[in-house]
């Protein structure tokens, strides 16, 4: 009968039984149970297989730090048994065996799979014949592994929330000396969080016969006003923010002063089948009694370095387990527990360790020895004993993860046997075993200090209070009771088989050995060689073990080995929490409704959702050319430039004259760097003396109100900058009956001597007011009109609408490109590329060195207009149908690559291939041909340096 | 008279034109069921279905409303000069960074010494334009309409600022931001500002072109912690003053 009596403090609620599924057949436990605990109360043992060789493996530490009960849940894979609450209704089923955990087919690469998986197999073995990898591969990777995530999700089933947080102090570790620290600093007017992993506050508290203590000081901390997130995993630390996994919530937690009780892990002794099921922690052991009232098991055997380890025997007899024997390896052990034991007739013997777990699929007994420095048995010392239950401690290492990440040093101690953390940084407070305190007293003292030291650096308390932290001090000083000392466990283990150093990766210390053999003989060079501290656990239960077997194997000093480098996850957390929600900001026109239901192809353009055409884009061209086309072009980067010097700044950064403008009047600009590259185009329109309005490219536009910006800030001129980008929609109506429509619905003179092109005016339009630019991208004669986002569907339906009389159609970007490569109107950044220069892309026209006053670039375009390019930017056509991809290839002579296709399509108007390419100065003139290498064929193209449509701009200016 | 294209509230009807100023969020509005009325000239979303519910979600989660028409005034021009015109408009008052400052129908959100963004009711907005242009018609101060240029949404309730809290990192905890608090930052990965008008009553404000996107993610915030979406005609009965808008 596994389950005891009623215990005090337990966990379970027996009136309330819970019933759930585990590999298909029924079971049932308890409300309080874990999945792990009911099935052990059921009589399972074996939890699951190991990583590489499938051995069977039972419950360890029960408190979520080892790999040895990881399950699936309703079918989410990587689930700890141990700490998961049941719940009613749970399909919970093992993770990697076949058929089942009793029976597994793949158990067979224990016997005979180790000449084939030595650490590195990868490298040595399964490498021949080279084209049977894929196949060992796949064969690998079914073999091994922790599950299988499910593939398919028809409907998410939860969704990751964020939240953000800011605390003046935030506690990780909900143990006594979290709960000092965040009650005493709440206490002192602190906002404080306590985040802890667990599922009730508490601690050691909770197995140690401390729940009454444990249920107290949570109650003080709520009643001090402490936010608890509990169960809530800290992932890390993160630049002063610490992301703290709670079930569906992802708390990023950003706090002046943290401190940090995460306490201690506690160490598993490398022996000889130190992985049976059987074999556990002695915490672990206590946890089933304490916490599930379970009988871990029926005759016991004790192996420790540490009080812990007789503690823990005392508590076995208590719930009438038979203790055969304790081995404590410490030759001094003394003190009350040994007393107690010895009092009760318990063996125990100084000096001695366990050399090796006995069984096959479970523990059967152990030898205990004592043992030399190399970790050999003594002849003759050894005891061969018979039991079911093998309790182990090897002592603890702190869970210091979060500390370290923070920049915190761990070296390893010998005083206390394990790592020491060291070097804290300002606004981080290790408290408790963590820092390593240890005893009832020390520890809470320790927190509450800690949280009092964090609340008075973030501003609260008072003279009085500092005085009391200062006493406190003094009395913790006096105190100083170390974390419970312990011997140190042998590094070495020799046995008659597998010695475990690390649970997780199926690594073992003959592993290590290797490693170090073939000159992997550093910590972090014999971890990744090996994964040791690699798995689930990532170092918790073998970081320590593995700095050892370093230390012995190449004989440094283990504080010479160092420790391998702490990262997040601390806990294991789903990709899904911190991939999040999709959050992909977008941006869209005030028209983007009216696109959609013209049936517009809305697609990505730049960080914009823009429709590329309305259903047939061929057609869409044509329409621009005989009738009318419209285009919301509301994505264009608008800037207002204001003040006295405004032309006098636009000078300065453009590298034609823009001061010189006459009101109402417009210029086309390319901006450049400072070394003459271009950068972005658009158009300036002077509105008064003193305004300019700018665009941009819509790509271009935060980029470019911060270039302005920077450049502004530079020169002190007498400027204001402000992006208006997204306060005015605009919509371009081009075409020859483009004028007629607008007519229709402005009372402004838009004959051309009126309204010419390139004059800009201010008038109301279908009585919306608006600022119409008279410009051309497309070829036609166009009108851009600009005006309030407010009215942004309103006043594109009334053009449409003026306009359906005259065959106007709405068009998009994939027309609006065929129409503007007619007028080989550049692409800044797909015809342009970061080397590209006004005078080599044609555009000399626009450089005017001969501008009073300095501006962006002109040293470096007084270079390049004295220099004969090697490249050319230049219009090219094909007449025989093929499209060459943008990006081809240009043969230069001797037929090397040597430029490449920006742009190209096919244009219905002229009924054939066109296209914009950056070829070598020898082909650049009109006529030359050129040799385009394109997807394994080679196309003849014709160069033209002039637009292929309305080359005059005749069209335009009508 | 330069920049009235930037102005809705220029708009005219005449020679058969009737223009109506909408809100960007009206298809996100319209597609949660709202219902529509005119008021001076903007169509705005007056209810859900049921003004009673919605006021029962500012008054127990949160109640997330467009506020999109307000008035929004920036004022930008070297320190001393903005800061005479702030004087002028605020009767004297200082603006200090991070708090703004309600003076009759608008708010004065210091964004920097050198920028300001005045938020008024829609109906204020013509005349406080046309107050500000003449006060800083000798200084070196720009007042640009950006009414349109910022979309924004009342967020009304207790759960208002746990709402705020899944799309901001800005600190919102009232010891941080008291009333009248105003910061820019990043909301939900864009520019964005929060106003701490008074109480549970938060303005959120950011870039109209992504109306579309903030709705998605302030609604699907709200609906985690029981909030909804809600007309004026609820924001109105919750508060006596919720905001220039009321």
């Amino acid at each position: 009968m596994t389950r005891l009596p009623k215990r005090p403090g337990e966990r379970i609620d027996r009136a309330r039984e819970i019933a759930f599924e585990f590999d298909g057949a029924p079971a049932r436990g308890f409300e309080g149970d874990t999945i792990a605990s009911a099935l052990y109360a059921s009589g399972r043992r074996v939890f699951s297989r190991s990583f590489k060789y499938h051995r069977p493996r039972g419950l360890l530490c029960c408190a979520g730090q080892c790999p040895n009960c990881l399950v699936s849940v309703d079918g989410d894979p990587g689930v700890r048994a141990c700490t998961e609450p049941l719940r009613e209704g749970m399909r919970v089923e093992h993770l990697n065996a076949i058929p089942s955990l009793d029976r597994d087919a793949l158990s067979i690469v224990d016997v005979i799979g180790r000449p084939f998986t030595p650490p590195g197999f990868y490298y040595k073995t399964f490498k021949r014949p080279r084209r049977l990898w894929p196949l060992y591969e796949r064969a690998l990777r079914h073999a091994a592994g922790l599950g299988r995530a499910p593939t398919k999700r028809p409907e998410r089933r939860w969704r990751t929330d964020y939240r953000r947080r800011h605390a003046d102090v935030l506690i990780v570790g909900g143990g006594p000396a979290g709960l000092a620290a965040a009650a005493r600093a709440a206490q002192l007017g602190a906002d404080v969080v306590l985040a802890d992993e667990g599922n009730e506050l508490g601690g050691h508290l909770l197995h140690t016969a401390g729940t009454e203590r444990a249920r107290a000081m949570s109650q003080c901390a709520r009643d001090a006003g402490v936010e608890l997130i509990v169960p809530g995993s800290a992932l890390g630390y993160f630049d002063g923010i610490v992301a703290v996994w709670e079930r569906d919530t992802l708390h990023q937690i950003r706090a002046a002063q943290h401190v940090v009780a995460t306490g201690t892990v506690e160490q598993p002794l490398i022996f000889a089948g130190n992985d049976l099921p059987g074999v556990m922690l002695s915490g672990g052991a206590r946890r089933l009694v304490s916490l599930y009232a379970l009988r871990p098991g029926n005759r016991a055997v004790i192996a420790t370095t540490a009080d812990r380890g007789l503690e823990a025997a005392l508590e076995l007899l208590e719930a009438g387990v038979e203790v055969v024997a304790v081995a404590d390896l410490r030759a001094d052990a003394t003190g009350g527990a040994a007393e107690q034991l010895a009092s009760r007739g318990v063996p125990l013997w100084r000096g001695v360790t366990v050399v090796e777990a006995c069984g096959r699929r479970a523990v059967t007994g152990a030898v205990l020895a004592a043992v030399d420095a190399t970790g050999r048995p003594l002849p003759g010392s050894e005891r061969r004993l018979r039991c079911d239950l093998l309790v182990v401690s090897g002592g603890v290492t702190p869970a210091a993860s979060l500390l370290l990440q923070a920049g915190a040093r761990s070296d390893y101690d010998p005083s206390l046997g394990t790592l020491r953390v060291e070097q804290v940084p300002d606004g981080l407070y290790g408290a408790g075993e963590v820092a390593g305190l240890g005893g009832e007293e020390g520890i809470e003292l320790s927190g509450a200090l800690a949280g009092a030291d964090a609340a008075h650096a973030a501003g609260f308390g008072d003279e009085g209070s500092r005085d009391r932290a200062e006493e406190e001090r003094c009395r913790l000083g006096e105190l100083r009771p170390p974390a419970a000392a312990s011997a140190e466990p042998p590094s070495l283990a020799h046995g008659r088989g597998k010695c475990f150093a690390c649970l997780c990766e199926d690594v073992t210390a003959k592993d290590i050995r290797t490693s170090i053999d073939e000159g992997y003989d550093s910590i972090e060079l014999s971890k990744r060689y090996t994964t040791v501290t690699m798995g689930p656990c990532q170092g918790r239960m073998c970081q320590l073990a593995s700095i050892r077997l370093m230390a012995a194997e190449t004989g440094q000093d283990l504080t010479a080995v160092g420790a391998t480098t702490a990262r997040p996850p601390w806990s294991a957390v789903p990709l899904g929490a911190l991939a999040g929600r999709p959050v992909e900001p977008a941006k869209r026109s005030a028209i983007h409704a009216r696109h959609r239901e013209l049936g517009g192809k809305v697609m990505w353009a730049g960080d914009w959702r823009r429709p590329y055409d309305y259903g047939d884009p061929q057609a869409e061209v044509v329409a621009v050319h005989e009738a009318a086309g419209l285009i919301d072009v509301s994505t264009l980067g608008k800037l207002m430039v204001r003040g006295p010097d405004a032309g006098a700044f636009l000078d300065r950064l453009y590298p034609n004259r823009l001061s010189n403008l006459k009101v109402g009047r417009i210029r086309y600009g390319v901006l450049n760097t400072d070394a003459g590259r271009i950068i972005d185009d658009g158009t300036v329109c002077r509105l008064d003396e003193e305004s300019f309005y700018v665009t941009t490219t819509s790509t271009g536009a935060e980029a470019i109100e911060a270039w302005f910006a920077w450049w502004l800030a530079d020169w002190r001129m007498k400027v204001t900058l402000t992006d208006v980008t997204q306060a005015l929609a605009a919509v371009n109506v081009a075409g020859p009956n483009a004028r007629k429509i607008l007519e229709q619905l402005t009372s402004l003179d838009c004959s051309n001597d009126a309204f010419s092109y390139l004059d800009g005016k201010r008038a109301q339009v279908a009585g919306v007011p608006c600022l119409i630019l008279r410009i051309g991208f497309v070829g036609e004669c166009g009108y851009e009109i600009h005006y309030p986002v407010a009215y942004g569907e309103y006043l594109w339906d009334a053009v449409l609408e003026a306009g359906h009389d005259h065959g106007i159609r709405p068009f998009g970007l994939e027309p609006q490109r065929v129409l503007r490569l007619q007028k080989m109107h550049i692409l800044v950044g797909q015809d342009t590329d970061s080397e590209s220069d006004p005078f080599a892309a044609g555009m000399a026209w626009i450089v005017k060195l001969d501008k009073e006053g300095d501006f962006i670039g002109r040293w470096a375009l007084e270079d390049f207009s004295g220099r004969e390019p090697d490249l050319r930017l230049v219009g090219f056509e094909l007449r025989d149908g093929n499209v060459p991809a943008e990006g081809a290839a240009v043969m230069g002579d001797r037929r090397t690559a040597f430029g490449r296709v920006t742009s190209s399509r096919v244009s219905p108007k002229l009924g054939h291939v066109i296209g914009l390419a950056w070829v070598p100065r020898e082909c650049a003139g009109d006529g030359s041909e050129i040799e385009i290498s394109d997807r394994g064929r080679r196309l003849t193209a014709t160069v033209t340096t002039k637009p292929f449509y309305d080359p005059e701009g005749e069209r335009l200016r009508s | 008279m330069t920049l009235e294209f930037l102005e809705p509230d220029r708009a005219t009807s005449a020679s058969g034109f009737d223009p109506v100023a909408s809100s960007v969020l009206e298809p996100h509005a319209r597609a949660a069921g709202a219902q529509f009325e005119l008021r001076e000239r903007w169509r705005v979303a007056v209810h859900f279905g049921s003004v009673e519910r919605e006021v029962a979600a500012c008054r127990s989660a949160v109640g997330v409303g467009d506020l999109s028409r307000l008035g929004k005034l920036e004022l930008q021009g070297g320190a001393p000069e903005l800061a005479e015109t702030v004087a002028a408009g605020t009767r004297g008052a200082e603006l200090e960074l991070g708090c703004a400052l309600r003076i009759e129908q608008a708010w004065w959100c210091p964004f920097s010494r050198e920028r300001v963004l005045v938020v008024c009711a829609p109906e204020a907005v013509t005349a406080l334009r046309g107050a500000l242009e003449q006060a800083t018609a000798q200084r070196a101060v720009n007042v640009i309409d950006l009414t349109c240029g910022l979309a924004a949404l009342a967020l009304v309730g207790p759960r208002a600022r746990d709402a705020l809290a899944r799309l901001t990192a800005i600190d919102l905890r009232p010891a941080r931001m008291p009333e009248a608090g105003f910061r820019p930052g990043s909301v939900a990965r864009v520019a964005g500002t929060v106003l701490r008008e008074r109480g549970d009553h938060y303005l959120l404000m950011f870039g109209s072109a992504y109306a579309q996107y903030m709705w998605q993610q302030v609604i699907d915030a709200a609906a985690l912690l029981g909030g909804r979406p809600v007309g004026t005609d609820a924001l109105g009965r919750v508060s006596e003053e919720v905001s220039p808008l009321a």
